[in-house]
């Protein structure tokens, strides 16, 4: 048997942008990248700042989180080698990506020609017959330094076993959360918003502050939620969405309110939260649409006001 | 006589909303397809089926879905009691499920077919609808009304290309405008193939005739955009006409022929534009992004890029179209359109640019 030569790899630096996918996907990417030997970089959290500097590169009418997204991207530049961007479509019938993740890849490209950075992508398909670690074996085999086709498996077998543990993880604060007392609101609406340090931490901390549990729709076992989103919704298609609705379905019953945030203007939310204050009556529901104009103060109140509404119907206030 | 009115009732009252001209196709191929079903044509869209469409549906989703919804009520308002709503890639896979809803929430006993649920890309799924609709469906028969109306499908759009390209410069008082508004007339008491075809050439023969007072070298402006809103005359406020009668040859690409039946056709274009996206972005984004490069290739004087409010994949192909535009030096108007989007606000815009590139196309010959 040959001895393996330690090559000498001159291995590139990535971007990664903390925004969008990177909320579902962190320890999946990060480890992947990790036992690959390639370095890895984080924009840092979302601020007013990266906010405006989106925005200002983005076509008006996007959807603030790819707006904020382009401010990571930005905030990127000149940091690094390549700066990661993936296409994630489709996971098979009726599981698809809201279709701006198709183009995000190419968009961004085409947003950020004159800068010259150049941009690292995997593409999954599963409807084109590219699952994800197919996905993950291709981008490994175009970075082309010379990784072997073992060496690629092993290191997406390393990502994937991470990332089931973080997600475990986030399963079990969320139960730890279920089994406690009090006044519990689920959080309905994309981890990239929920989880964003300048859009979705600020209503999580402040529903703290008033002594609110605050429990995340997207955070349930993912495929009974697949299953129960068919019960409030046989046509959708997008994968997230049923997540959230499916989760809706499961936790309505443990929560004394559920608060949908959605980014200004999204499309699949824009119709399945609509699909959600139609359908589900039982329990007290507000909808936060959040845009760069969006003040924390405004939120605020209109945050306050309900759990106040709620108490009241408790007569615990 | 008391026979004859006994079949009409137990007749299925089916409608499918206002979609440009291609209405009299759908009538033809229920009508004739299905035994028991009479098509029921919605009243022509005006401002009120768009404000009853915004007034009862979710704020933020893009245009066609709350035009479809008014032209739906509109049609069960004239006595449909079954509505069907397509599937498709994009927001439009999910239109028929929350109008559903929405339409049940109304009031409206309606049955809403809605061929996502049956779209699952197996053939049994969509026999167990052409059953649903007719027990006594005859397959040999339906196969083929359906390769009719396709036919008939291609006509309108071949037709409609023509026209568009052409009556801006119609040298009489109006004949090309009457041949064509006499075809689609024709075309919706067709009650044959044969009666098809002759509609067809009868047009064509027209077209023909009429002299033409063109240029050598006419304007040329190439649209493009998003599937409803790009060929609705009324949803995009008669652009391609407005156009024409400033005397622009006009160019759309963009038709159920080519992006919806010959949907392979499109997955080829993908390696032409490889240098600028590696990936789909879209269902209707390669063949957008093609036709824009293509236009801008053939020297076209301009391109007008048109989509409703909220749409997210020509939002999305924006970019790029940005970069063919200074790549290629051609001017490009975006045109984003909603129910509150004025005809004379329009004819301004159009003005302007029109005033653009021929003063450009003067500088440049
Ligand atoms: S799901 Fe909504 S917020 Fe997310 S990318 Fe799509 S449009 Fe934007
Ligand atoms: S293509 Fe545009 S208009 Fe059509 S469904 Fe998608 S978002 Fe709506």
């Amino acid at each position: 048997m040959k001895k393996t030569v330690l090559i000498e790899r001159k291995t590139p630096v990535v971007g990664i942008p903390r925004a969008l996918l990177y909320y579902r996907y962190a320890a999946l990417w990060e480890t992947y990248f990790r036992e690959l030997g390639i370095k890895t970089v984080l924009s840092p959290p979302t601020s007013r700042q990266i906010l405006e500097d989106g925005a200002a590169m983005a076509v008006d009418e996007t959807c603030l989180s790819v707006k904020i997204f382009y401010g990571h991207v930005k905030a990127l530049i000149g940091k690094c080698d390549f700066i990661f961007v993936p296409r994630i479509a489709t996971f098979g019938l009726r599981r698809e990506m809201c279709i701006r993740f198709s183009a995000l890849y190419d968009q961004t490209r085409n947003v950020f020609r004159e800068t010259h950075q150049r941009f690292l992508s995997y593409n999954l398909d599963a409807n084109e017959n590219i699952d994800q670690e197919k996905a993950f074996l291709n981008m490994g085999e175009t970075l082309a330094l010379g990784y072997s086709p073992a060496e690629l498996k092993k290191a997406y077998a390393a990502a994937e076993k991470a990332d089931q543990r973080a997600w475990r993880e986030k399963l079990r604060a969320q139960e730890q959360i279920l089994k406690s007392k009090g006044l519990k609101i689920l959080l309905v609406g994309h981890p990239y918003i929920l989880d964003d340090p300048y859009l979705g931490r600020p209503i999580t901390d402040f529903l703290r502050s008033m002594d609110v549990l605050p429990l995340r729709a997207d955070i349930v076992n993912r495929d009974t939620a697949i299953k129960r989103s068919l019960d409030v919704s046989p046509s959708c298609k997008w994968e997230v969405n049923r997540e959230l609705l499916g989760g809706v379905e499961m936790l309505k019953k443990e929560v004394d309110g559920v608060i949908l945030v959605s980014a200004f203007p999204c499309g699949p939310d824009a119709m399945t939260n609509d699909l959600v204050t139609r359908k589900v009556k039982d329990v007290p529901l507000l909808n936060l649409v959040m845009d760069t104009q969006t003040g924390s103060a405004g939120t605020e109140t209109r945050l306050e006001s309900f759990v106040d509404i709620i108490r009241l119907k408790k007569g615990v206030l | 006589m008391a026979k004859q009115l006994q079949k009409e009732i137990r007749m299925k009252q089916i409608s499918f909303p206002r979609y440009a001209e291609y209405n009299c196709c759908i009538k033809y191929g229920l009508e004739h397809a299905f035994h028991n079903v009479r098509y029921i044509m919605p009243p022509p869209l005006t401002r009120q089926t768009e404000e009853l469409g915004e007034r009862n549906s979710p704020d933020y989703v893009c245009t066609p879905f709350k035009t479809l919804l008014g032209s739906e009520i509109e049609a069960l308002e004239a006595g449909a009691d079954t509505v069907i709503m397509t599937h498709g890639a994009c927001r439009l896979g999910y239109y028929g499920e929350l109008q559903e809803q929405i339409l049940h929430d109304l009031g409206y006993q309606c049955e809403l077919i809605n061929l996502s649920s049956y779209a699952t890309g197996k053939r049994r799924d969509w026999l167990r609808l052409l059953k649903h609709v007719d027990p006594k469906l005859n397959l040999p028969k339906f196969i083929q009304v359906a390769r009719d109306t396709l036919k008939m499908v291609e006509y309108v759009d071949d037709v409609t290309a023509e026209y568009y390209k052409n009556v801006g410069f119609d040298a009489t008082d109006g004949e090309y405008r009457k041949a064509y508004r006499k075809f689609l007339a024709s075309l919706n008491i067709a009650d044959s193939r044969a009666d098809i075809e002759a509609d067809y050439r009868t047009v064509k023969r027209e077209f023909q005739e009429i002299p033409l007072d063109k240029p050598d070298r006419p304007l040329r402006v190439g649209i493009l955009g998003e599937l409803y809103t790009v060929m609705d005359a009324y949803s995009n406020r008669n652009l391609e006409q407005k156009l024409a009668d400033m005397g622009v040859e006009v160019h759309r690409w963009m038709t159920i022929t080519n992006q919806v039946v010959h949907y392979s056709n499109v997955k080829n274009l993908e390696p032409k534009i490889k240098d600028l996206c590696t990936y789909s972005m879209g269902p209707t984004s390669t063949a957008n992004i093609w036709f824009a490069k293509t236009c801008a290739e053939h020297h076209f004087d301009g391109l007008i890029h048109v989509k409703s409010a909220n749409c997210t994949p020509e939002i999305d192909i924006m970019p790029v179209l940005q970069n063919i535009s200074s790549t290629y030096k051609i001017p490009t108007l975006y045109l984003t359109y909603d129910t509150q989007t004025s005809d004379v606000g329009l004819l301004t815009r159009l003005e302007a640019f029109y005033d653009m590139i021929a003063t450009r196309k003067k500088a440049l010959s």
